[in-house]
């Protein structure tokens, strides 16, 4: 098994352990089916381009692969309320739309260059906009999936492992330990 | 009858319970330990010991079910997904709070002793003497010297880590090797002591985490995972320390699912001579008989149960006679302190999670010092280096973004203050009569707050704190202070305590009931003030002595 395989297998793993019952698309992503929020498929589609937007596959694997559209949906299905709940979709929808206005298709549709910079348009206005303010529904549906994406990918089994070094028995407490010993991929 | 019959009774397992059992077995004594709640077999039963960060579905988070199902315990930390079954069900187990009170339980074979904070400090004179000197409540019927000993002989058994650092206000113990500083701590708490002058200390934690094997327990591994439980039995708990001792004995018999309802007093001799038992499981009602009954229920239901054992001589419930029993609430205020950055350490890091931190001794109010409040308070802290995933501007997304998430954060330093609370009579708990528990049992009633004293202290707690990070040299320094609820420092005290005077006081100096000589309460109930340390080593010590003087007095036949 090459080292794809492998991976894929994991994301698989994860995503089916923690998601039952799903389907799986040929990208990698799966359709899940929720409890207490209806996302349907296109809408689940569009999340995992924009997860994989925020986490792309490079030399490393990426949000779709490590089934983190999964993650982000049991996390809004399980953890959040209904209120936080009905904001995200309404989010999502404001997402579609404002997607299909200003570029007359799918998220799914555009190339990276163009997806990159509709989010960091997104990201940088809710820079720049007060602090406190309550954010637009858009501005909060992107927010909750990077916080979310990024939660699932620092905390998945291939980062504690591949990417930083994780144990579940260090054994010992050295109180000084170089940055340059940490054995980081990208460090 | 006969089979129902021990020389002692210990009612609850958890750190002070468990010292019972031990010191009663293996001093000879046929001992019955009763337990409401379920087993939990050391190692065996720490189901989520060993699993990884991403084997939780929610990787420790609270789901909305868990939010619905546990009204108190979502209050704070203690709602997670990665211990959840240590904690009491609030739903099974409800309280009426006249005042809001958060109450978190573990109603299980070692209690609270599974998932405690393990911080582990004595008390000195001015702690026992402080009542006194204030003129408030009762004067403590015991001083330093009377329980020395006894923390000896408790810390050399329990296995605590700590540092000698000859302090007054904090005497030393029988220590094992110190868990260390990282170099962030080392170099803060170096400019905090330089700044101070040596008036006040930042040494590290005491803790009862073991750094070298101790019977059949092997040393910390800096998992800090401790309140999964320990499978290497790091921790001090009753599964991993007393328990096996006092089974070792062939004297101990346990019994979970066995609520006790109440304790059941002999008129004519003036003594107890047994409880009552309802069994959680079946609902039936059993009776157990023995010469000396000691009741380590946790300090409230300790109460619960002598309020519930009332009779016609004391309606009030045994030990009521003085009208303390259920007063005098106590807990430690917590939720304030201060938190910053600290810059110049970027190229170093720590192996491994030490399951301790930091800590700043008493220093308020001390050598002549007078605030405008009594007493003190400590804090616990810690530095770190902040996780992986935080926002890096720039790169917001995408490839880069990536990357920059396996690089380690800012080094951070927070403190929180652990502050005493007063004894108010006010500050009580009743039985409310008109509501009932899932077996059908009267409920507590809480009425109890924080009062001026507590919230003068805490302007100290949060200015004291910036002042000495920032004297340390911690930049971006802030405070924080919460609204204080007594319960949350999961510290109860107070409800049965001890004095010189049967009209003041439930408890003798020896943690005897004053109105039934063979009862002794040695949990938090006993407490007659608070300190500011964590209480539990104070409650070991108190239970080693007050088994070892119950065994001396029924040889003499006086119990």
């Amino acid at each position: 098994m090459n080292r794809r395989t492998i991976l894929k297998n994991l994301a698989l793993v994860i995503g089916g352990s923690v998601l039952l019952p799903s389907c799986l698309h040929s990208d990698g992503t799966s359709y899940v089916q929720l409890k207490h929020v209806q996302i349907n498929e296109d809408q689940q589609k569009l999340m995992a381009d924009v997860a994989e937007t925020i986490i792309p596959k490079t030399n490393t694997p990426g949000a779709k692969e490590l089934g983190l559209p999964a993650f982000t949906l049991k996390m809004i299905d399980d953890c959040f309320n209904k209120k936080e709940q009905e904001a995200f979709v309404a989010g999502l929808v404001a997402f579609q739309n404002k997607i299909k206005k200003e570029h007359g298709k799918d998220f799914g549709w555009l190339d990276v260059k163009q997806r990159e910079a509709i989010l960091l348009a997104i990201e940088k206005a809710a820079q720049n906009a007060k602090p406190g303010a309550h954010p637009d529904p858009v501005t909060n549906f992107f927010s909750i999936i990077k916080g979310q994406t990024t939660f699932g990918y620092t905390t998945s089994q291939y980062f504690m492992t591949k990417e930083i070094p994780y144990e579940l028995v260090p054994g010992r407490y050295i109180v000084h330990h170089p940055v340059s010993k940490l054995k980081l991929k990208t460090a | 009858m006969s089979e129902n019959t021990y020389d002692a009774i210990v009612i609850g397992s958890g750190i002070s319970g468990g010292w019972a059992a031990k010191e009663l077995t293996e001093k000879g004594l046929k001992t019955i330990m009763l337990e409401r709640g379920r087993d939990i077999v050391h190692v065996k039963d720490y189901v989520n010991a060993n699993k990884d960060p991403w084997d939780f579905p929610h990787r420790g988070g609270r789901t909305q079910q868990m939010i619905k199902d546990y009204p108190v315990l979502k209050r704070d930390y203690p709602l997670n997904e990665t211990n959840l079954d240590y904690w009491a069900s609030d739903k099974d187990s409800p309280y009426t709070e006249i005042k809001r009170f958060d109450w978190f339980r573990g109603y299980h074979v070692g209690g609270r002793s599974l998932m405690w904070g393990r911080q582990s400090y004595r008390w000195a004179d001015v702690d026992f003497e402080a009542n006194l000197k204030d003129g408030i409540a009762v004067d403590w019927p015991i001083r330093y010297k009377d329980i020395a000993p006894w923390y000896s002989y408790v810390e050399k058994f329990a296995g605590i880590s700590g540092n000698r650092d000859h302090l007054a206000i904090l005497p030393d113990g029988e220590f094992m090797p110190p868990m260390q500083m990282n170099v962030v701590e080392k170099d803060v708490a170096k400019r905090m002591m330089e700044h101070y002058k040596n008036q006040r200390a930042m040494i590290i934690g005491r803790t009862a985490n073991i750094t070298e094997p101790l019977q059949a327990r092997t040393n910390c591994q800096y998992r800090n995972k401790c309140w999964l439980g320990c499978p290497f039995g790091a921790y001090f708990s009753t599964q991993s320390s007393t328990l096996p001792a006092a089974t070792a004995t062939g004297n101990l018999t346990v019994r979970p699912w066995s609520i006790v309802t109440r304790i059941l007093y002999d008129k004519d001799t003036k003594k107890a001579k047994g409880v009552e038992v309802l069994d959680a499981q079946n609902m039936k009602t059993y009776e157990y008989y023995a010469k000396i009954i000691f009741l380590n229920a946790s300090a409230l239901n300790s109460a619960w149960i002598l309020m519930n054992s009332a009779t016609d001589i004391w309606p009030d419930g045994l030990g009521s006679s003085s009208g303390e029993l259920g007063h005098n609430v106590m807990d430690h205020h917590l939720g304030v302190g201060a938190g910053g950055t600290v810059e110049g350490y970027e190229d170093k890091y720590y192996f491994g999670r030490r399951a301790n931190g930091i800590y700043i001794p008493r220093y308020r109010n001390l050598n002549g010092e007078k605030r405008d409040y009594i007493r003190g308070f400590g804090y616990q802290g810690a530095a770190g280096r902040e996780n992986w995933s935080r926002d890096i501007a720039e790169m917001n997304i995408g490839g880069a973004f990536k990357d920059a998430l396996t690089e380690p954060g800012a080094w951070t330093m927070g403190i929180g203050g652990f502050g005493e609370t007063l004894p108010y009579h006010e500050n009580k708990i009743t039985l409310d009569k008109t509501r009932k528990d899932k077996w059908g049992l009267n409920i507590l009633a809480f009425d109890v707050e924080v009062k001026d004293n507590e919230r003068k202290m805490r302007k100290d707690m949060a200015e004291d704190a910036k002042e000495m990070l920032e004297a340390a040299g911690v930049k971006n320094v802030h405070t924080f202070d919460s609204e204080p609820v007594l319960g949350r420092g999961i510290h109860e005290m107070g409800t049965a305590r001890m004095g010189r005077d049967p009209k003041t006081s439930v408890l003798n100096e020896w943690n005897q009931v004053w109105d039934a000589k063979n009862v002794f309460v040695t949990d938090g109930a006993c407490m007659t003030s608070t300190a500011c340390q964590n209480p539990s080593l104070t409650y070991m010590a108190l239970t080693a002595r007050a088994a070892n003087h119950a065994v001396e007095e029924l040889k003499k036949g006086n119990v």
